[in-house]
């Protein structure tokens, strides 16, 4: 182990990784840059360049996107990532009070701490917990998309509109519907247009219902009305709050869990820690109007995917996301194909990349503290500067995403509804978890009941599914206890 | 008097491509259009490509345009649609390719490609998880027959799908199908005991095979490969079914007939080079080459197998 850790500690290695999770940094938080994008362009060019700092630089840059979707999401409500959404539902009310900087400390804690236990993780027990995680079939990944959708009924209770939270979260999971029908072939709702054969890419919509809407908003606003007079205070720093370590380790463990079982995990991590952490915080009523304690879970838990998602990646071949199915190309092009060879014949190249996952964690951890009182004057941008700037890059990174002006017009299809459905109360936020998690809730169920020859007993039948059941119990029961109350006994009119 | 202007312009600028464009050629770097994202295998061969024909070709550059989408769909609508003047060419795989034809999606046909040759292959093979009774061809079709078995399939339309489907027709037999999105998820149910079988690729299973966590049961090709040489073909074991996904170049149909030959050429000595040939087998790259004709006479038949797939059970 200790040559590995030399290996990781020279300066061109260092270099490598701090310029890799810089990089990630800025790419996670432009609107419309993805680590996937950024490391499935990368890829080939590591080819020419020696096998362990190839992989240092990507894995630098996914660990650093994923912290770095984190930054516009706090500062303009524009999350550069959908794993960001959640943490823009209390970081961007923190901006607009002034504490920016309490926000943007939270969230790259959380992230840095989140990131290397998962790291941790993956470098003890991968084989162990990638055989356990294999347990986990299209019922389970049902399940969990169940989870993360009962994150709606979390946003809700804050905006204190149900009916409208789950009526979005709906429209998202019908416009998921758009596209092939994966159990049968056949085309839904395409119109006969090629672009919608694969359905609605959740990233315009993601990228026209935040960055640009928030644009059209900013645009639309008399008065930048920003309180400024905490942020000239950031430069006393504010401390971290107190009792958020619980929050910080919930997240950080259920993004671990969710990030080592197949599928598309940082979005669903970063909701359910979420809501996890508003089920046992103190201070409920806090949030959605900018609790720090919601930025250290969704943060924790979408950076704890990153170690997670990398454990079935390395050691079965089988990319816990879509960033590691990238990384996992930059590994077979070396000749370096997943498997229990990577830790034996390979062990000089896997052994270096996973220690310096923990160096880009602690470099991105620099990066924002030391940013962090500067970053936070991005939010007093002037709207004139800032408008057309963000605009431009919403259009840029929509196009780049597939090479296709289809997506711009389907991002500017989605600011201009989506911003009739924002005033009208309509939670956004539900409607792209909809739009995410419905293919995913979608293909589990119909798998399951394939696989169950037509028998829906498969989503009860394992001790995980039984398991699942009693946490999506716990997450629904409260806040439907509070929302009956308050309906009946008529403390409020939450329609 | 200015639309005749035009015109002339039109007639002499149409005459200069013509006679100088061999001389020209390349004008501007070449854009290889790649049906699939960046960093997967389709991707990783075209870059392969680049990387040893712009070392050996002075004068030529290439660009990558990843298409990905719709099985490939939409990159093969962009090479057909690309401007025929050499400097866009594409990579092409199957059975997708004539799969889209035969199921009446694509606008293009055959024809709108000009063929320039195979480059790799991988072979279908038929794969179940490691304690599973079934070690043979012959022990699927006997449970499959006793049960309906839980096959995964990597899509509705797949080679994977259109494997499974001959094998059902050449053994009467019916499996629960489980389409997938992608041999990922494929993987996932294999090693996790979720289905019976799958069909997958060699390249997706190979190490799995080796390391003890999945058994192949069989490839289905015609002879055996040279990767996994003890492995018995399909067609040893008495059935006669075949798959492999290949892939290959292919032009926009209508390139002046010296610039497609340069290109023909090109391929195919930098296909012969060792770099190339060395760099495909540490990036798991299975190399077939194929001549342009060739390769066309193979789509032509897979097209012909195809279509009878789908006029039985059409997708």
């Amino acid at each position: 182990m200790l040559e590995h850790i030399a290996v990781v500690f020279t300066f061109s290695s260092l270099l490598t990784i701090a310029i890799g999770t810089t990089a990630g940094v800025a790419i996670g938080g432009m609107p419309g840059l993805t680590a996937t994008m950024a490391v499935g362009l990368l890829v080939p060019f590591t080819y020419t360049m020696d096998p362990t700092a190839g992989l240092m630089l990507l894995g630098g840059i996914y660990c650093g996107a994923m912290y770095g979707g984190s930054i516009p999401a706090i500062l303009l409500n524009t999350p550069g990532t959908p794993a960001a959404v959640a943490t823009a539902i209390e970081g961007y009310p923190m901006s607009r009070k002034g504490h920016a900087g309490l926000a943007l400390k939270v969230s790259v804690v959380a992230s840095f701490v989140g990131g290397t236990f998962s790291v941790f993780i993956l470098l003890m027990f991968a084989p162990l917990l990638a055989r356990q995680a294999l347990a986990f079939g299209p019922a389970e990944t049902f399940l969990l998309a169940l989870m993360g959708l009962a994150g709606i009924i979390s946003i809700a209770d804050e905006n204190s509109s149900l009916i409208k939270a789950l009526i979005a979260g709906l429209l998202g999971m019908i416009i998921a519907i758009v596209g092939t029908d994966d159990m049968s072939g056949s085309l839904r709702y395409t119109g006969g247009l090629i672009e919608l054969i694969d359905g609605i890419d959740f990233m315009p919509a993601l990228i026209g219902l935040f960055s640009m809407i928030q644009m059209l908003e900013l645009a639309g606003m008399h008065q930048h009305e920003i309180d400024t007079s905490t942020l000239h205070k950031t430069q006393k720093r504010e401390p971290l709050p107190k009792g958020i370590g619980k929050h910080i380790a919930l997240g950080s463990g259920t993004g671990t869990v969710i990030g080592i079982l197949p599928g598309e995990g940082a979005t669903i991590a970063a909701f359910i820690s979420y809501n996890l952490s508003k089920r046992i915080s103190r201070a409920k009523e806090l949030f959605g109007k900018g609790n720090p304690e919601g930025i250290a879970a969704a943060e924790s838990g979408n950076n704890g995917c990153v170690g997670g998602s990398l454990v079935p990646t390395l050691t079965l071949g089988i990319p816990g996301n879509s960033v590691a199915a990238a990384l996992m190309g930059a590994f077979i092009i070396q000749g370096m194909i997943p498997g229990p060879e990577l830790f034996t014949e390979y062990a000089d190249r896997t052994y270096p990349f996973i220690l310096s996952l923990f160096v880009a964690n602690g470099v991105f951890l620099l990066v924002g503290l030391g940013f962090a009182p500067y970053l936070a004057r991005i939010a007093l941008v002037p709207p004139a500067l800032m408008v057309p700037v963000v605009g431009a890059f919403a259009v840029l990174g929509s196009y780049a995403l597939n090479n296709a002006v289809f997506d711009v017009y389907l991002m500017i299809a989605f600011a201009l509804g989506g911003l009739i459905l924002k005033k009208l109360g309509y939670s956004l936020e539900a409607l792209i978890l909809g739009l995410i998690l419905g293919p995913i809730a979608e293909g589990g169920f119909t798998q399951g009941m394939i696989i169950g020859k037509g028998s829906p007993w498969i989503f009860i039948e394992s001790p995980i599914a039984k398991v699942m059941w009693v946490i999506i119990f716990l997450l629904l029961l409260p806040p439907l206890y509070s929302y009956y109350k308050n309906v009946h006994l008529g403390k409020e009119d939450p329609v | 008097m200015f639309k005749k202007s035009i015109l002339a312009g039109i007639v002499v600028a149409l005459g200069l491509t013509t006679t100088a464009a061999i001389a020209e050629y390349p004008s501007k770097p070449v854009t290889i259009i790649v049906p699939s994202k960046a960093g997967g295998s389709t991707d990783r061969t075209a870059r392969l490509f680049t990387e040893v024909a712009e070392k050996n070709y002075d004068g030529f550059e290439f660009i990558i345009k990843n298409i990905p989408g719709s099985g490939g769909q939409k990159g093969f609508e962009a090479i057909a649609r690309a401007t025929p003047d050499g400097h866009t060419i594409g990579l092409v795989f199957t059975p997708q390719l004539v799969a889209h034809i035969v199921s009446g999606r694509a606008k293009y046909t055959l024809d709108s490609f000009h063929i320039m040759g195979n480059t790799a292959q991988d072979p279908a093979i038929v794969v179940v998880p490691k304690d599973s009774p079934i070690k043979s061809m012959a022990d699927l079709a006997a449970a499959a027959k006793a049960n309906a078995l839980t096959v995964a399939v990597n899509g509705i339309g797949s080679d994977d799908f259109l494997a499974a489907k001959s094998f059902e027709s050449a053994t009467g037999v019916t499996f629960n199908l489980l389409p997938t999105k992608g041999s990922t998820e494929q993987k996932a149910a294999i090693l996790g005991g979720h289905v019976d079988a799958a069909f997958m690729n060699l390249s997706q299973m190979i190490k799995q095979h080796q390391a003890g966590d999945a058994r192949i049961i069989a490839l289905l090709t015609e002879e055996r490969d040279e990767h996994l040489p003890d492995m018995p073909t399909a067609k040893e074991q008495g059935y006669e079914v075949f798959m492999r996904a290949t892939r290959g170049f292919v032009a926009p149909a209508g390139i002046d007939e010296a610039i497609q030959t340069r290109l023909d050429t090109m391929l195919a000595e930098v296909m012969a080079t060792d770099e190339f040939q060395e760099k495909a087998k540490t990036g798991s790259i299975f190399l077939l080459p194929m001549t342009g004709p060739d390769y066309l006479a193979y789509l032509k038949d897979l097209m012909a197998q195809t279509k009878a797939v789908y006029d039985k059970a059409p997708w």
